[in-house]
């Protein structure tokens, strides 16, 4: 009984869900002249980032990316809190195969190297500093998956975190110094295309870059002590 | 003067910083979390005369509303993030002591991004900001939950993820579709531009929205995970949790259905809403044993009784529901408290177990008392202004008989409360039990809520000061408008 009213109702919601969603034209130009058309007309010429995403999510809508940033923060906090000092049952892991073994060493500096690329260019290439960010992370997944005693110092994963962090409002605050508002852009825009331009936009994707790197590693680096 | 975007920069600033300060200078990095706090709850005060004056509005990365994220921080914005910081430096205070269970720093910067996220979501003027601070509001409250690492706890504070991240997405799909539908995400713009919106896409926005907001302001059927959610987690969560995690919501509600939507018929429906949260809550609280879970039940009766008077519609009812929202935060904070170490020194969670504390510790048992007649509402303390004006409002605007359901409500909630407070004076104690003495830390949390408790209840005029220009507010939405968006 309670599983039929449970399904019925979730037909319902369902039901109501899409066709409100079909209401709403898909493809179709439906921009707010003061807003969005506005981020394309003048948003290269006022953030100097050509790439139109990263101006809105680091420029226009800083304060949220701020927001983002500090729920990726708290996740990491939050799990590190759940499982502090949770040690696992030991079970055997198969040791990984030569083959991966030398394809990590090799891979694994490639790996960091592309996710710096992606958080350095974030203001001109698709990416950016969360992109990144992963990307590095990913490389020290491969890394826990090759070597079993592969570790990462949690004392420089924590400062690089809080120092990342800690960069990011202090880049706002300076805004506030030296600009008129806080996340205000107060460095020379430069000229658009090149890796120097944009003022601050780059500056708080490599601190966003270096700090989901490092909140990644930590997360996963937690989750693997309560396998190992 | 200094920007009020400060406010939420310098906790989540020190968030940050916590772990690395610690290592460098350990006392300092103890005392760091406190001191912000401080520091922010004094800024807060300073700019109340600004703020009642008219809206401030803080500009954020240079770009003026609608294009880029703005801070409306007016009457109403500012009582709320005064009553989040008043609270919060209390249970700081507090903790000092209480709290033994490592990681400490963890525990602290958990709290204070807890505070960012709730003093984000009063003051912004973006609906996407909020739902982002609303995001770190409870995530943070999702691993406090769970910070003493037992069973129950894990429990307790999965239950709320899962119910909290549904909650969430709901709120987010009705951004997604009044974005879709107007091209912006400026409140202000938003309330502006909301008449000229398909109803057909309006009203499911607005019921996502209210729905989503109902479960972290413990509305009926959506409240299953608060009673776990208070007893599991650390006591001065729990005060954190009525005081802060859940006015905030009931905030945003408020914004939503006033400024925002202004559907009267979704507004009048809260009404219904909070009368059966209030007696459900009621009557659930009336079959506790243990008293933290009481706690949590009388918090959701209480929540109901405010939903009652934000649904009225009137400026007196508004006005009612604010100051409820006010007197019960402290109220709850003040029986949380007090609950902690009443559970600490008796060594059991069960109301059993507390026979005869009164004799053992009384200053313990003095306070928990003042907070549950406060509660009930006995004068000459807060809770009877706000309770008097809720249910005089109710009447007035002819709801006769949902305001006879909130006095029966009240009886109700007088048994269980003096149940209580009886067992802790009249009862013999047990042997077990000695005589002990609060930490400093404690006695001066709890008596700066008595005196709280004690001074707005004897002065309610200076606390009506401000309210009366919040609830208007929320009342007048072209009044917001235009202080955002300029004439």
């Amino acid at each position: 009984m309670k599983k039929v009213l449970a399904l019925a109702s979730l037909a319902v919601i369902g039901f109501v869900l899409v066709s409100t969603l079909r209401l709403v034209p898909f493809g179709v130009n439906k921009m707010n002249p003061q807003v969005a058309e506005r981020y394309l007309r003048e948003g290269v010429a006022r953030t100097g980032s050509v790439n139109i995403v990263t101006a809105i999510v680091v420029n226009y809508r800083g304060f949220d990316t701020l927001g983002e940033v500090t729920v990726l923060f708290l996740a990491a906090t939050g799990l590190g809190a759940v499982l502090f000092d949770k040690r696992g049952k030991r079970t055997q892991r198969t040791p990984a195969s030569l083959i991966v073994k030398s394809a990590a060493l090799i891979l694994f500096p490639l790996i960091v190297l592309l996710g710096a690329y992606v958080f350095v260019h974030g203001h001109l290439t698709p990416g950016g500093g969360f992109q990144g960010g992963v990307i590095i992370a990913t490389g020290f997944l491969l890394m826990y998956m090759a070597f079993r005693s592969y570790d990462v110092s949690h004392t420089w994963l924590m400062a690089i975190e809080s120092l990342a962090g800690t960069t990011f409002v202090v880049l706002g605050l300076l805004g506030l110094v030296y600009g008129r508002s806080f996340l205000y852009n107060f460095l020379p825009l430069g000229t658009a295309n090149a890796v120097f331009s944009a003022g601050v936009i780059p500056l708080i994707y490599v601190a966003i870059g270096l700090k989901v790197g490092s909140e990644l590693t930590g997360i996963l680096d937690h989750l693997m002590e309560t396998i190992r | 003067m200094l920007d009020p975007v400060l406010l939420i920069a310098l906790p989540l600033l020190t968030a940050f910083l916590v772990p690395l300060v610690r290592r460098a200078w350990r006392p300092l990095g103890e005392a760091l979390p406190l001191l912000t706090l401080l520091f922010d709850l004094a800024l807060a005060i300073s700019y109340v005369p600004r703020a009642l004056e008219k809206p401030i509005v803080v500009i954020i990365a240079g770009w003026r509303p609608p294009l880029g994220i703005n801070l409306t921080i007016g009457p109403l914005g500012i009582f709320m993030a005064v009553m989040i910081l008043f609270v919060a430096v209390l249970v700081a205070i507090y903790s000092i002591w209480y709290i033994r269970v490592e990681p400490k720093e963890r525990y602290c910067m958990l709290c204070l991004m807890l505070v960012t996220g709730s003093l984000g979501m009063v003051l912004t003027g973006d609906i996407f900001n909020l739902f982002v601070f609303m995001e770190i509001t409870s995530i943070s409250a999702y691993a406090l939950t769970a910070f003493i690492r037992d069973r129950d706890g894990s429990e307790a504070a999965f239950k709320y993820l899962i119910i909290g991240s549904l909650a969430s997405n709901f709120f987010l799909l009705g951004v997604v579709l009044i974005y879709s539908s107007t091209g912006t995400l400026n409140m202000a713009d938003l309330a502006a531009k909301m008449p000229s919106v398909d109803p057909r896409i309006a009203v499911p926005a607005v019921i996502l929205m209210v729905v989503g907001l109902g479960v972290e302001s413990e509305m009926f059927p959506l409240n299953g995970w608060a009673p776990d959610a208070y007893s599991m987690a650390p006591t001065p969560i729990g005060a954190v949790f009525g005081a802060i995690v859940v006015k905030g919501a009931v905030y945003a509600l408020a914004r939503m259905l006033y400024t925002i939507f202004n559907f009267q018929g979704v507004i009048h429906f809260l009404v219904i809403m909070g009368i059966v949260t209030l007696l459900m809550g009621e009557m659930a609280a009336l079959r506790q044993r243990q008293i933290k879970r009481m706690l949590a039940f009388s918090s959701i009766g209480q929540m109901g009784l405010i939903l009652v008077a934000l649904g009225l519609g009137t400026a007196g009812g508004l006005v009612a529901a604010l100051f409820h929202m006010l007197n019960h935060a402290l109220l709850k904070a003040l029986l949380f408290l007090t609950a902690g170490y009443l559970v600490y020194h008796s060594g059991s969670k069960e109301i059993a177990d507390m026979d005869g504390m009164g004799r053992r510790v009384p200053l313990l048992a003095v306070a928990f008392s003042i907070g549950a007649f406060g509660i009930m509402g006995l004068p000459p303390l807060n809770g009877f202004w706000s309770k008097f004006l809720v249910i005089s409002e109710t009447v007035k605007a002819h709801y006769v008989a949902i305001a006879a359901l909130a006095l029966v409500g009240s009886v109700i909630e007088a048994v269980y409360y003096l149940r209580v407070v009886g067992r802790l004076f009249f009862k013999p104690a047990d042997e077990r039990v000695r005589a002990a003495r609060l930490p400093v830390s404690a006695f001066v949390s709890l008596g700066l809520l008595v005196v709280a408790v004690v001074v707005i209840g004897l002065y309610p005029g200076w606390v009506m000061h401000v309210l009366q220009p919040a609830a208007h507010e929320l009342l007048d939405k072209s009044f917001y408008i235009h202080s955002v968006l300029g004439p």
